[in-house]
């Protein structure tokens, strides 16, 4: 294994508190939210562990104090992509067979079978999103989406993918780079700066919004 | 290319702008040593970003070189020639050998001319960088003719055409040798390439009305004055910033380089800067101001 300092990007001699600090920042880098349904979610989840790993190295071989217990607050699992096979009944083999192929990134492939299918109900066009999502065509993907969602409203899958795509999503900013978007300055941009700025406060024992 | 990939200079520090400024002036200065001084107008931010970004961990060795177009300015520390500046000066020259083919071919006689004898001038140029890079000249070639067939039938979708640029983009990636920067590359410079296909696009939208050249945004929106609706603008940019964390969740996984502080800046700065820009106006009408300026220093 790496020296575990130089996974986490400080020296052998930083404090307790540098130390736990550096591996918070990471720790939020690669956080699976980030990398939702994300083609490189298996490299992110294979960076948490190596950090999760660097600091309990570093906190056992210091024989840390009580503010280490509890060891690393986050696990890889939260990296699993949402295309699991949700469904029972109703849909058909064909649907079950695109989802497995859209979570091994065989897109071409998901498509082509995609193409074939002559009736294009909620899960169809959810599916069809899904494939436009990985792909990176998001305007596409954004429509499929409502179009699934629209059809079959009860559906609590097709709405996330909706709601998810309505909230413009989340991306790591780096210290000092926070709050900068592609979309123009509204009530949504208000909130992520709000959520920002508590974040930040809580790095620094402060809280800006209690409850989270 | 386009010049939208570029930092928030003021947001910078001095150390890291005098680097950026560098690794331009140093490829400005590759793309004369390799094809000779008329490649040295292709130079743009675009392909110094990507210099920057395919540079490896290692610091590079620098010596200091004069512009010959500004003798009086001191001389620029330049990263000395290394694999990625190299790359970034090929692909600089086989892009804008196709830039100035299609230029000419959408344009009326007379400009059409005048792209046409650039496009000859630099066909030697060209003809040498697609031998050194045989896998990006022939992906550009395909993807562009892809483009301009989406173009010829109106494609009514943003993300068809934008998927065709972004390939090529991409393809500055596959000579990268470890698979998994390779994958962290591909997806990283896809989504860029969407990005900068989309303010293109979105910049160019008035003229192209104006001219009757083709648009994506004509066809995938509803148009009010010859501009988006705030709902249509809303959800094109909605789908940038989705194409923009997706950039940022791979950019997150490269190791530090020594250009990461410029990197960081371009990625979490200039570009929203620079859409920002684009969707209000400023963009068009700070272009057309340096062309103002330099049409009146012309004229003196």
């Amino acid at each position: 294994m790496n020296d575990p300092y130089s996974v986490l990007g400080v020296a052998p001699s930083a404090s307790d508190d540098e130390v736990k600090k550096a591996y918070r920042e990471l720790a939020r880098k690669y956080h699976p939210d980030n990398y939702h349904d994300n083609p490189l979610a298996d490299l992110a989840s294979e960076k948490m562990k190596e950090i999760n790993e660097a600091y309990d190295t570093i906190t056992k071989t210091r024989e840390a104090g009580p503010s280490y217990g509890g060891g690393t607050a986050y696990q890889s699992q939260g990296y699993q992509q949402n295309y699991r096979q949700s469904y029972t009944g109703g849909g058909s083999a064909a649907y079950a067979t695109i989802r497995n192929l859209i979570n091994a990134n065989q897109l071409d492939q998901a498509m082509t079978m995609l193409n074939g299918i002559q009736n294009h109900d909620a899960e169809w066009n959810y599916l069809m999103g899904s494939i436009c999502w990985r792909r990176g065509w998001m305007d596409q993907a954004g429509r499929y989406f409502r179009t699934a969602a629209s059809m079959e409203p009860g559906n609590v899958e097709y709405r996330n993918a909706v709601q998810y795509m309505n909230s413009g999503g989340q991306a790591y900013r780096p210290a000092g780079f926070a709050g900068t978007s592609m979309t123009s300055s509204d009530a949504c941009s208000i909130c992520n700066s709000l959520i920002c700025a508590d974040c930040c406060c809580e790095m620094m024992g402060g809280d800006l919004i209690p409850c989270c | 290319m386009y010049g939208y990939v570029r930092p928030d200079r003021g947001e910078l520090k001095v150390r890291d702008y005098e680097t950026f400024r560098g690794v331009y002036c140093g490829l400005c200065h590759r793309l004369r040593e390799r094809y000779g001084p008329l490649a040295r107008f292709a130079v743009n931010y675009d392909y110094t970003f990507l210099a920057m970004l395919l540079s490896g961990p290692e610091p590079a060795d620098t010596c200091a070189r004069r512009c010959p177009y500004h003798p009086l300015r001191r001389a620029v520390k330049c990263p000395a020639a290394s694999p990625a500046m190299d790359l970034a000066a090929d692909h600089t020259v086989i892009l804008a050998y196709w830039k100035l083919r299609d230029g000419a071919a959408d344009k009326p006689f007379l400009p059409s001319f005048v792209y046409r004898l650039l496009a000859a001038l630099l066909r030697g140029a060209y003809v040498r960088a697609s031998e050194r890079c045989p896998g990006f000249a022939s992906t550009a070639e395909t993807e562009l003719a892809a483009l301009s067939a989406l173009e010829r039938d109106r494609c009514p979708t943003v993300d068809e055409p934008a998927d065709r640029f972004a390939r090529i983009l991409r393809a500055a990636a596959d000579g990268t040798e470890d698979p998994d920067r390779r994958r962290i590359l591909r997806e990283l410079l896809y989504h860029l390439g969407r990005i900068v296909y989309i303010l293109d696009a979105a910049d160019d939208l008035s003229d192209d009305l104006r001219d009757g050249s083709y648009n994506p945004l004509r066809y995938r929106f509803s148009l009010q004055d010859g501009r988006l609706s705030p709902e249509d603008e809303a959800e094109l940019r909605l789908s940038l910033q989705h194409s923009h964390n997706r950039l940022a969740a791979a950019f997150g996984l490269l190791p530090e380089t020594p250009y990461s502080p410029i990197l960081k800046n371009t990625v979490f700065l200039g570009l929203p800067g620079v859409t920002q820009a684009v969707f209000s106006g400023e963009w068009k009408a700070s272009k057309r101001q340096r062309k103002e300026r330099k049409d009146h220093e012309r004229s003196l």
